[in-house]
């Protein structure tokens, strides 16, 4: 490793990883490139098939369990602790991550430091270590991200979750990524063992390279790769969710101080599909993350002060809590409509429930305006440019590109079908892709059992105030207190908080 | 999905004639333009290769560390949500209107030391963002009402967030550390002060009159545009603005001259957390045992320290391991966390802690750990520097905290002249039983 501290070179580090655009690929079918010029990084992300969905039953978990044992464990050169030492003047690191469909071990560093770091990364991906203490560790902090921080330390990241495990139940996507709690108990470090041998295959893996590497490296990362073994992981079959009939419910029972509330339902449309661009021109007017241009944050935060936001999506959007942007490589056979309400005093649970109910009613059935679809066509086509600004972000989306079939710059596709859209485009994609009969609602709260008989019942459900609103909102009130919601008693499912995601 | 992370810190020309340029000789590497206007208003302007977007950061040198008094604490933060309540030319609607038209990905935060308004938009929008950027800052008007509803939107924030062990671990620490400096309450605030929030309508006027002014704002922005321009549409913009900042007078911390601790008992479950913090000091990249001192944090506590291999890697008896060393205007807290994956090892994990800082205290670092880690700091910043919002966010709080981005060159110099006697003679000042507080935050079994 060479210490650096020439200015000039510092200077250059920096200046040439910012000329990113204008860059054309020329990637093959294993592999994604997405060159920069005169950019001194490299960005890496190596895209193996194999998801979350793989895991056997019973022993779900093993997936990531495994990549995790990846990017986090020794290899058979270095332990891990070695690892960290080496690393560390590179200013470098990897990572490896598994979704539902794909995992992805990704890292940056400075050309400078290619070669340390490139030996580093590869025997992380073709020479585990697999020693017994790093897995004793790695399935730690897994049981316990899932036993003590997802069940207990964010409600609303716990109610997505609960959501998507609701709607999934009985198919692959069924259950977390990171696993079940007795699922991951029973994984055996041979199990680990045996999941890499048969899935992290040659035929398994795309290279993903992004910035200023030349093709001397895309060759020697193919040659490298090429010896790990033949085999083609079978991919189970996309996932087939349950038929939604009426309003199910699922309350996490929990003392908090409270209640997060997500729901939704599957939707027939991919990235990339027809009516996928026109749907996202609504999702972004109904529900734009984390923007306040979100009908939804303006009818429930903006006009009611009740939580800190309300957003719908279309495809998963993990880390919301956290995140401004999507995260790429998180691409899914089956998407759903979601929304996310952000947690609203329990004694509002109820209003807050119906009221979002209500705008998805009505979006619905009267579809979009001209002037809200003029105004979110202008805010799409530029905020666009914002999904992903870095090299890596945008190599992570050329990769999710290749998984959904989409030739070409995706971001410059997306602004250019956005601007394209006309409003009955738009409109005739939300009836026929969206609803508000059938779905299903995941609440994390205390007290679900009155709360589930206020729902069965159709309590009115009036709202106080502490302080004064226009008498618009109070006569808009009027008609959400009373919005009635079909829920059947068998329908709702009331769960202890420590039996969510047991198996 | 991405594992979970666990966890998450004036000087003023006087003159507007000439512009200052930086020519990028420190470790900063790219050429900054400054310039002053006549009420105060600090511009500062990185140029930057960006494919036509810009990074627009209006930085309010007040956070909840100028909550002086008594009752509204949480109020820097509060008042960041009203910032974006509309003035009478441009009222709440039409403000989210023209932000939406310029699809821009526009936010705030509010922190101990400051708070950023930022804006990331395409250049064409320039002057449209420096037009209603200068008109709220200036013109801010907004009804009772209004200020009642957003307060209510705060609280959920607050409860949004109040699930976290984390969160009741950091309100009981800078309660316990600090008896009379603001930062003994969180950014967020005590609940009580949140609650009474829509009754304090005549306050927050009070709060914009007195740190919404020119000499307390220092504007950021990174990106692809002509700095001479920019200035021209700024003075026309921002050039009213009258001066009238009144500094708040913020308590001294006395000396700390006895060990302090404290538990929490958090209602989730949760592994527990073992939290030990110290008296720093103020951030002054000059000050080279301050310097010294953060280094210090990361080679005793960091992800690559001996204790941290030997903890949670080797023998696993902690979930994690991390040092919290912030750069903050006034003394704060530096300290370590550790979650405890056997509660009945609480103590011996503190009596870890109190040896590798004794260690430090009587044996000088490896010079080439010390050296890893400069390089590692260095090479770590630099790389985060690769979009102009990333630029502006990166030097927001050095903005905050010295008025400038001198202190990013100084600082990284000063990383340069430290020594392992110095980290040593840091360890030996800054890390000693008398400042320090203890809280131990235990869940439901």
């Amino acid at each position: 490793m060479t210490r650096r501290k020439n200015t000039s070179r510092l200077f250059a580090l920096v200046l040439g990883a910012l000329i990113m655009h204008g860059c054309g690929t020329s990637s093959s079918d294993k592999t994604v490139l997405y060159p920069v010029a005169d950019d001194p990084t490299v960005s890496f992300r190596i895209w193996f098939k194999i998801g979350s969905q793989m895991d056997p039953p019973g022993k779900e978990g093993l997936a990531l369990l495994t990549s995790a044992m990846l990017s986090e464990g020794g290899t058979a050169v270095n332990t891990y602790e070695q690892i960290l030492e080496k690393l560390n003047p590179l200013a470098a690191g990897y990572t490896a991550s598994t979704d539902k469909e794909m995992t992805i071990i990704s890292g940056r560093t400075h050309k400078d430091n290619l070669e340390a770091y490139y030996t580093l990364f590869t025997d992380a991906i073709l020479r585990p270590g697999f020693r017994e203490d790093d897995f004793t560790r790695v399935k730690s902090d897994l049981l316990n991200g899932i036993e003590k921080q997802l069940r207990y330390s964010s409600d609303e990241e716990l109610g997505k979750a609960a959501l998507y495990d609701f709607i999934f139940a009985g198919t692959p996507y069924g259950h977390l990524d990171e696993g079940t709690v007795e699922g991951l108990k029973s994984i055996t470090l041979d199990d680990v063992k045996a999941f890499y041998k048969t899935h992290y295959t040659k035929d398994a893996v795309v290279i993903g390279l992004g910035g200023g590497y030349d093709k001397a490296l895309v060759d020697r990362l193919e040659k490298d790769l090429a010896a790990l073994p033949a085999g083609t992981p079978a991919i189970p079959a996309a996932p087939a969710p349950e038929k939604i009939d009426g309003l199910h419910v699922t309350m996490v029972e929990k003392d908090c101080d409270a209640t997060a509330i997500s729901f939704g339902f599957p939707i027939d449309v991919l990235r990339g599909d027809a009516d996928f661009f026109a749907l996202a021109l609504f999702n972004s007017w109904f529900g734009e993350h984390r923007n306040s241009s979100s009908h939804l944050y303006q009818v429930i935060r903006e006009k009611r002060g009740m939580n800190y936001g309300d957003y719908s999506y279309i495809e998963m959007f993990p880390n919301g809590g956290r995140l401004q942007m999507p995260q790429p490589n998180t691409p899914r056979r089956r998407q759903i409509f979601e929304v996310w309400v952000r947690p609203v005093q329990h004694a509002q649970r109820h209003f807050a429930l119906r009221a979002a109910l209500r705008e998805l009613k009505l979006a619905v059935e009267k579809g979009m305006s001209k002037e809200d679809f003029d105004l979110t066509k202008q805010f799409l086509t530029k905020y666009a440019l914002h999904f992903a600004s870095t090299t890596s972000e945008r190599l992570g989306v050329a990769i999710d590109s290749r998984f959904y079939g989409i030739s070409g710059d995706y971001i410059e596709r997306y602004r250019k079908e956005i601007g394209a859209l006309t409003l009955e485009q738009v409109n005739a994609s939300i009836k026929k892709h969206l609803q508000c009969t059938d779905l299903k609602i995941a609440m994390v709260t205390k007290g679900a059992e009155q709360f589930k008989a206020d729902l069965v019942a159709n309590t009115p459900s009036p709202i106080v105030y502490t302080s004064p609103k226009p008498a618009e909102v109070l006569a808009e009130d009027k008609d959400i207190e009373v919005f009635p919601l079909s829920v059947k008693a068998e329908n709702v499912r009331i769960v202890p908080v420590e039996q969510m995601f047991q198996k | 999905m991405k594992r979970a992370l666990f966890m998450m810190c004036i000087i003023m020309l006087s003159s507007a004639a000439a512009m200052a340029e930086s020519p990028g000789k420190g470790v900063f590497p790219y050429k900054t333009t400054v310039e002053t206007l006549d009420n105060g208003l600090k511009v500062i302007m990185v140029p930057m290769a960006s494919g036509g977007l810009v990074s627009y950061y209006s930085v309010v040198r007040t956070g909840s560390r100028d909550e002086v008094e008594p009752g509204h604490s949480g109020f820097a933060h509060f008042f960041e949500h009203m910032m974006f309540r509309g003035t009478k030319k441009y009222p709440a609607s039409m403000y989210d209107r023209m932000v939406t038209e310029m699809g821009a990905d526009a936010n705030a935060y509010t922190t101990d030391d400051y708070t950023a308004y930022h804006m990331s938009f395409t250049k064409d929008d320039l002057e449209k963002v420096v037009e209603i950027e200068s008109d709220r800052f200036q013109n801010l008007s907004y009804e009772e009402a209004a200020f009642q509803t957003e307060a209510g939107a705060v609280y959920g924030e607050y409860r949004k967030n109040i699930s976290s062990p984390w969160m009741m671990l950091n309100e009981k620490m800078q309660a316990t550390a600090f008896t009379a400096h603001t930062y003994k309450h969180t950014t967020m605030g005590f609940e009580a002060d949140i609650k009474a929030m829509p009754t304090m309508y005549e306050y927050s006027k009070s709060f914009f009159t007195r740190y919404y002014r020119p000499e307390n704002v220092v504007l950021l922005v990174a990106g692809d545009f002509d700095p001479a321009a920019l200035m021209t549409m700024i003075r026309k913009y921002y050039g009213p603005w009258t001066r009238g900042y009144v500094t708040p007078v913020i308590p001294v911390e006395p000396p700390q001259k006895g060990e302090r601790s404290a538990t929490v008992s958090y209602t989730g479950k949760t592994l527990p957390i073992l939290a030990i913090s110290w008296k720093g000091e103020r951030f002054d990249p000059s000050n080279k045992m301050m310097v010294a001192a953060t280094l210090f944090g990361e080679l005793a506590f960091g992800g690559n320290s001996d204790l941290y291999k030997s903890l949670v890697l080797k023998q696993q008896r902690l979930q994690m391991l991390e040092p919290d060393f912030g750069l903050n205007r006034d003394p704060n807290l530096w300290g370590v966390y550790a979650m405890v994956k056997n509660p009945a090892d609480m103590a011996a994990i503190q009596t870890e802690i109190d040896k590798t800082i004794a260690m430090f205290q009587t044996t000088p670092v490896d010079a080439k750990k010390l050296s890893d880690l400069k390089s590692r700091m260095k090479y770590g910043f630099l790389m985060r520097l690769d979009t102009p919002e990333r630029v502006a966010g990166g030097l927001a709080r050095f903005v905050a905290l010295t008025g400038g981005i001198e202190a990013v060159d100084q600082l990284y110099a000063m990383y340069d002249q430290v020594t392992p006697q110095d980290i040593m003679d840091a360890a030996k000042r800054f890390f000693v039983r008398n400042t320090r507080t203890v809280i131990s935050l235990s869940g439901r079994n």
